[in-house]
């Protein structure tokens, strides 16, 4: 099922009277391909719960349209969609059993009850909890609760699954193990599925089409590698990434980009202040390099080094290096000279916007 | 088991457990018999340990243990010594403390002891004793003996008036159906309640004044809706007052329903009757001034109801009355089965309702009468030993049917 959103916007009315709107999400434009899972990425209140809910119906958008397979589905009922819905706290019915809760929109349509009980048992077989089917939810631990949420969502075959921040509730080693399984069964069932999340690390792990939003705007749409080596402007570079990138205050200048009195590179572009973006992955230990930190100390992770630095012309209180850890550093703290790679530099006008 | 000391611990630990709770023999599982027996055995040890431990407590007070020398501490203060090492002045006085919480209780206790607890405990004392005339100082009873309940039963005062049976019947019928439809009603209203935004105040206060209202007062209302006043002829000519309800039923050209006289409108007879009529009013009656309380129950039960259910019941395709009844009614049902007891409770006790209606002789030598009626008829009368084992009667009546009640409840109730 492919999904359209045009010009969608959800204004709020502002509490005070007189008071500007709310605008939630700011004229959204996305085509979504069928059979993907797409993850909508952002801080709090960047509207990504909005589009969610504007999708599923739940909510009615300010303006906008929003296609189904080139039909309008704008103004139609959340129950005629043909969708499956995850809540961030599942909403299982209490008073039900498993197999009572999973057979519910299996009743609604009026399927046979022999019919319904079997389909509701594929279901829990997908997401592995059949031996649980005679429980209530209470008696379930978290992570069981949500694999019920998302075996009910499934069972009525939906078009498109939409999950609302579905790990945000489950600890570290459950979330990891989830994620997979969130990967799996969308493999194998094939569904469009549209997730939320303000984990960047955990979408793009899973996504195949990732959209990053803030404040209600559309701030990049692609794959995860892409947005991470080719983000659009500085919100979404600092976004991505752990450890998170280092951006220090520059100029052009006649040429070549400054980092304080230091030439980075040469670029073609006119005279301006510029944000630099460093990747932590980009520094090279080089004795005649290009950059000086001053090394504050190493932190030794096994496999690589993280070397804290400071600058002056760093807008981040430290700088984070990743060296490998086969390369010898002089000593454990000083002042170093590094190079960087330039494919993990990017520049960023005083508007935050990419240039180079 | 003899007392053993500290050392001997480590070889008590390969003895077997008690209970068939050991590994490897064949019938672990207890059958029901056997679970009878233990929980006998449990019973029985329990109050074997309380004799043990009382007649501990008074060997204490006569056998004098040599005390152990006190030890003053560099403050001057002396240590607290364990129980047993005190003298028997002591020991009183360390209990007399403990107790202190009951003074805190005491005037409540008191209270509760004067005015419910004696007048109840007397009321059934008294109900065993035959022939009950207090005024009579030297001879206030005959004996003990079931006759009181016989009479009552029987419906025999030797002065006209009710029939037991009748007065049950009366009672359950009329509680039987007010109840759940004042249930149901109160359901819908407070849905519907919850679902409007803006004059949801207005209505919430208008629909709360029925409580607020003397049950006498509304009574003398009701009258002017089920009353008719006027002799035979009056009412042949049809120049009476039919009442509001017999004037919109002509409307529809049915004829004039005599709602407040139970003898006109009755199914069977014999000493037993199915007064429809009056009983229809009374519900009407009973339900209508029931609401108000139940809707207020009921609407802050539905606020506390997340409100996600909804938007995911709706997801799942649920129409409206599909999401009242297997979604919302089940989220409220520890509320509902609140308002089924005490409902039930409350109706069987019914009394100034019937009053409102029909008057203080309940129609007719109290052909209306609820139970709470018969049992006051007694005491009007001056046969105070039959009020008194009616209302034990009663007492025993409400404690079944709450009990089933309550047996029927507990299946269908979440408690989340």
């Amino acid at each position: 099922m492919k999904i359209s959103i045009r010009h969608l916007t959800k204004a709020f009315p502002s509490r005070v009277k007189k008071g500007a709107p709310v605008i939630a999400v700011n004229d959204m434009n996305i085509e979504i391909p069928s059979g993907k899972l797409i993850g909508l990425l952002g801080p709090s209140g960047c509207g990504k719960s909005t589009t969610l809910f504007m999708l599923s119906g739940l909510e009615s958008p300010t303006s906008g349209q929003i296609l189904f397979d080139e039909q309008d589905v704008t103004t139609l009922a959340p129950e005629r969609r043909g969708i499956g819905l995850v809540f961030q706290n599942y909403s299982l019915y209490p008073h039900m059993t498993v197999e009572q809760n999973i057979m519910f929109p299996l009743t609604n349509m009026r399927i046979p009850k022999i019919e319904a009980k079997a389909k509701a048992l594929d279901a829990a077989r997908l997401v592995q909890i059949e031996d649980l089917l005679a429980r209530k939810p209470s008696e379930l631990s978290g992570g069981q609760q949500q694999r019920v949420a998302i075996a009910r969502a499934l069972v009525k075959m939906p078009n498109v699954l939409l999950l609302d921040e579905p790990l945000s509730n489950l600890d570290a080693r459950l979330r990891l193990q989830t994620r997979e399984e969130i990967k799996r069964i969308q493999r194998e069932t094939g569904i469009t599925t549209v997730f939320v999340t303000h984990d960047q690390e955990e979408a793009m792990s899973i996504c195949d089409i990732m959209v990053v939003m803030k404040l209600g705007f559309v701030q990049q749409i692609g794959e995860p590698q892409a947005i991470y080596d080719d983000p659009a402007n500085l919100f979404v570079a600092n976004f991505l990434g752990t450890p998170p990138i280092n951006i220090f205050k520059g100029r052009i200048e006649n040429g070549q980009a400054y980092i304080g009195d230091e030439a980075i590179r040469a670029v073609e572009l006119e005279d301006q202040e510029i944000f630099v973006g460093i990747r932590p992955e980009g520094f090279i230990y080089d004795p005649e390099g290009a950059l000086t930190l001053d090394v504050d100390h190493i932190e030794v992770m096994g496999r690589d080094k993280s070397v804290v630095s400071r600058h002056t012309s760093s807008t981040k209180p430290t700088v984070r290096s990743i060296i490998d850890s086969d390369v010898k550093l002089p000593a454990d703290s000083g002042v170093m000279k590094f190079n960087v790679k330039p494919n993990k530099v990017f520049l960023f006008n005083a508007n935050e916007e990419r240039i180079l | 088991m003899a007392k053993k000391k500290h050392g001997t611990e480590e070889a008590e630990k390969l003895e077997p457990a008690e209970n068939g709770a050991e590994a490897g023999r064949k019938d672990t599982k207890p059958s029901a018999g056997q679970k009878i027996k233990n929980a006998f055995v449990k019973s029985w040890h329990k109050v074997r340990d309380w004799f043990v431990g009382a007649g501990r407590t008074v060997k204490g007070w006569f056998v004098k243990k040599k005390l152990a020398e006190e030890e003053v501490g560099p403050d001057g203060m002396r240590t607290i010594l364990p129980n047993y090492n005190l003298t028997k002045k002591e020991r009183f006085f360390r209990f007399c403390r403990s107790q202190s919480g009951w003074l805190f209780v005491l005037p409540a206790v008191i209270l509760l002891c004067i005015f419910t607890l004696y007048p109840i405990g007397n009321a059934f004392v008294r109900a065993f004793m035959e022939n009950y005339t207090p005024m009579n100082k030297r001879h206030p009873y005959d004996g003990w003996g079931f006759e009181n309940f016989v009479r009552v039963l029987k419906g025999d005062t030797g002065m006209g008036g009710a029939n037991f049976l009748q007065c049950l019947l009366n009672t359950f019928t009329i509680t039987m159906i007010s109840v759940p439809v004042s249930i149901l009603l109160a359901l819908l209203i407070a849905v519907a309640l919850n679902s409007i935004k803006r004059v949801q105040k207005a209505y919430q206060t208008i629909l709360f004044l029925p409580y607020l209202t003397n049950a006498l007062a509304m009574g003398a209302v009701f009258a002017t809706f089920f009353q008719i006043i006027g002799t035979r002829t009056e009412i042949n000519e049809g120049v009476a007052n039919l009442g509001l309800i017999n004037d919109i039923l002509g409307w529809f050209k049915i004829p004039p329903v005599d709602w407040l006289n139970p003898n006109m409108h009755a199914w069977g007879s014999g000493t037993v009757k199915f007064y429809w009529a009056s009983y229809l009013a009374v519900i009407i009656y009973e339900v209508w001034s029931g609401l108000p309380f139940k809707i207020l129950i009921l609407f802050s039960a539905l606020q506390s109801v997340n409100k996600q259910y909804y938007d995911a019941a709706r997801i799942d395709g649920a129409s409206r009355s599909k999401i009242l009844w297997k979604i919302t009614a089940p989220l409220i049902s520890p509320m509902l089965s609140y308002l089924f007891i005490t409902g039930i409770m409350g109706g069987m006790k019914q009394y100034s309702a019937i009053v409102g209606l029909f008057g203080p002789q309940m129609g007719m030598d109290y052909n209306m009468g609820t139970m709470v009626g018969y049992i006051y008829q007694y005491i009007d009368k001056g046969q105070t030993g039959y009020a008194f084992a009616g209302s034990l009667l009663l007492f025993l009546v409400i404690m079944a049917i709450t009990g089933i009640s309550n047996l029927i409840s507990r299946k269908r109730v979440t408690y989340t």
